[in-house]
């Protein structure tokens, strides 16, 4: 499992690179598509395998194809002659590279096996308040496999219903938001 | 009546006015704002009938939705907060016709949506005052801010309003990534959303927080450099001057109030636990230096601008800083004073002095046609109530006794010197200086210079009421600064 782990994050990273350093939006925006696949993967391991899919559904599938074709609509050509910033480049690459030793030294102060991260007590939990849900996922409870579709639902629906009434208004707010931005003629 | 029904029917309100402004007149849509003051005036009255959740009471919404002074402390700010903004928009039209279509378009063209957003703003505004859990305060801050980022673009024929919505969107979408990390590692090192939770780890020695400071500093700064952008503290206030510039005015006016109050009482929720356990000294530390330096910068970059709008924005930069020095002195502050009522009754004082002036603004902008401050000379003679609200701004923007800016910055002196920081303080007088040339400069050239032509300005019956409570409240504040202060200090 480890080396699945290693490879996976290996792409993520290498396409994370290609999208970053790459000149050609379209190259940009399929190394992006690789990366995503690569985060679906690591969530598959992690046994969250809903959300995995969703990666590739929502991201790779619906998200980018749209960003593909607005991509292909813009003429961009330009962007790939414009000389280079050496100075914004630096900048940029310093600022990261500050950021990774920082976050290297906190990780570093884990010490591994000592404290499980809370987030696994709290995943199991979860699974326990299983009542409710339908037979064939107590089921699947019971040989101790989480039927994360079920669980994902219940919990966003029942618990954190509120916060989806409020993601609701912020759908309604961006769908105006495009219309009024992109409108050719408003009357 | 529930708390949470305040919100509710501000959404409802929006879309209600959503519909109408598919059916009203072209020429009518200021309609649709007047409606929404009125709606929004009889919301800000049941905010006094409002109660929290009943005992035994366990449904799932009460552990995100706070109801104590705070939250409705600034529930009622939002909510006058975007009253006075809808009637600057009122006053805003005609610049919004110039920019909105072409001439042959129909007059009225996209001033309906102008109308209504703000409304979403504003529930999202009331929502953040409630928040008490990570995920209801990430997903109302994003309401507000997507919000934000139509309606800075929306002038979409104005160059400068495209780039500073260009300029909010991509560093916007920028600090919201860090904040964002900030709270999954705090949800990471705590297993829980819900922020009374969290900080009740803190008591546990054994607790993952604990045990590794180092991780728990790091989500700090994380979630400190997300509301630092909101707040508009440097070194986060990049965006600030040209989005403020480019944006139309009521949303400049709404960007400087309503988005930094939000940032305050979600930045003081959440940080407010951890000041006070003091798990991480540095956090106070980093707060204070981005206070210090947001103090200094902003007051002594705003001496240099010549457009009103432009000052203002470094004005209001400044005003965060002083904010932030009160925020840090939390835990060190003299057990008299609540440093939750330091910081609300200077955001109130800010609320009434920001809003005049951009009100003011708005008038001149729409009917003088600039916002240099050399367009403000000879105000007085134009016209004698919109030269004396502004000067009443001005005066309490620099922090003269007898307005409410005197108390704020008169508190927020207090509570630094009971927790002894020193040279924050002195960069603090030395920021109240640089105020005082900068905020009396528009004061010379309204009472002291000539006006160029005899153009007189005229101002609406509406407008005129808003902005002469505005001033009510900014001279009842700087004699009696009690009701704010003794609201929390019971809590």
């Amino acid at each position: 499992m480890d080396v699945l782990f290693y490879i996976f994050s290996a792409i993520m990273i290498l396409f994370g690179l290609g999208v970053v350093v790459s000149r050609n939006p379209v190259t940009s925006a399929l190394c992006l598509v690789v990366s995503f696949l690569g985060l679906a993967a690591l969530f598959i391991q992690l046994d969250a395998f809903f959300i995995g899919i969703v990666q590739i559904l929502v991201y790779a599938g619906a998200v980018m194809v749209l960003f593909l074709f607005i991509i292909m609509l813009l003429d961009l050509k330009s962007e790939e002659h414009q000389p280079m910033n050496y100075m914004a480049f630096a900048g940029g690459v310093i600022l990261a590279v500050v950021f990774v030793v920082q976050l290297a030294s906190v990780l570093s102060s884990f010490k591994a096996g000592e404290l499980g991260f809370p987030l696994q007590q709290h995943e199991l939990t979860l699974a326990e308040n299983a009542e409710g849900l339908p037979e064939a996922a107590q089921e699947r409870m019971a040989e101790e496999k989480l039927p994360d579709v079920h669980l994902v639902g219940r919990t966003i629906f029942t618990h954190f219903n509120f916060p989806l009434q409020v993601v609701a208004v912020l759908l309604l707010v961006s769908t105006i938001g495009v219309v009024i931005l992109s409108k050719r003629k408003l009357t | 009546m529930p708390a949470y029904y305040l919100e509710a029917a501000v959404v409802v309100l929006g879309i209600v006015l959503m519909l109408m402004d598919a059916f009203v007149e072209k020429a009518e849509k200021s309609l649709v704002a007047k409606v929404g003051v009125l709606g929004l005036i009889g919301v800000f009255v049941a905010l006094f009938f409002v109660r929290g959740p009943e005992a035994g009471d366990a449904a799932p919404i009460w552990s995100f939705y706070a109801v104590d002074p705070t939250a409705l402390f600034y529930k009622g700010f939002a909510l006058i907060t975007t009253i006075v903004v809808l009637l600057m928009s009122l006053d805003y039209r005609g610049v919004l016709q110039h920019f909105m279509g072409p001439e042959q378009e129909k007059a009225g063209a996209g001033q309906g949506e102008f109308f209504y957003l703000p409304l979403f703003t504003c529930a999202g505004l009331m929502w953040m005052a409630s928040a008490k859990d990570i995920v209801s305060i990430f997903v109302a801050l994003e309401l507000v801010t997507i919000s934000f980022y139509v309606l800075v673009a929306f002038l979409r024929r104005n160059v400068g309003s495209l780039e500073a919505g260009v300029k909010y969107l991509i560093l916007g979408a920028l600090s919201t990534g860090f904040f964002v990390y900030g709270l999954t590692w705090l949800f990471g090192l705590s297993g829980e959303t819900e922020l009374s939770k969290i900080a009740a780890q803190l008591a546990n020695e054994d607790s993952a927080m604990n045990l590794y400071p180092k991780a728990l500093l790091f989500a700090l700064s994380m979630v400190l450099v997300g509301l630092a952008f909101k707040v508009a503290a440097v070194p986060f206030q990049i965006w600030v001057p040209d989005v403020y510039q480019g944006a139309p005015t009521p949303v400049t006016a709404f960007l400087s109030v309503g988005s930094k109050a939000a940032g305050f009482v979600v930045g003081y929720r959440i940080l407010q636990p951890f000041i006070d356990a003091n798990t991480t000294p540095q956090l106070i530390t980093l707060i204070l230096a981005v206070s210090g330096a947001t103090i200094l910068l902003g007051n002594l970059a705003a001496m240099q601008q010549d457009n009103f709008k432009r000052m203002l924005a470094y004005s209001s930069i400044s005003h965060a800083g002083f904010l932030l020095l009160a925020l840090g002195c939390a835990r060190t502050a003299g057990s008299q004073i609540n440093v939750q009522g330091v910081m609300a009754l200077y955001l109130g004082g800010y609320l009434a002095m920001t809003l005049l002036a951009f009100h003011v603004m708005c008038l001149v902008r729409d009917q003088l046609g600039g916002e240099e401050i050399a367009t403000y000379k000879g105000l007085a003679q134009r016209s004698p109530f919109l030269a004396f609200v502004l000067l009443i701004a001005m005066i309490s923007l620099a922090g003269i006794p007898f307005t409410a800016g005197f108390f704020g910055k008169f508190y927020v002196f207090l509570v630094a010197l009971q927790s002894r920081y020193y040279v924050i303080i002195a960069l603090a007088v030395l920021g109240v200086g640089a105020g005082f040339y900068y905020y009396l400069k528009v004061v010379r050239a309204m009472y002291w210079d000539e006006a160029a032509d005899d153009r007189r300005l005229a101002v609406g019956p509406m407008s005129k009421a808003g902005m002469a409570l505005l001033t009510g409240i900014i001279l009842v504040l700087g004699v009696y600064p009690t009701p704010i202060l003794s609201l929390f200090a019971s809590s």
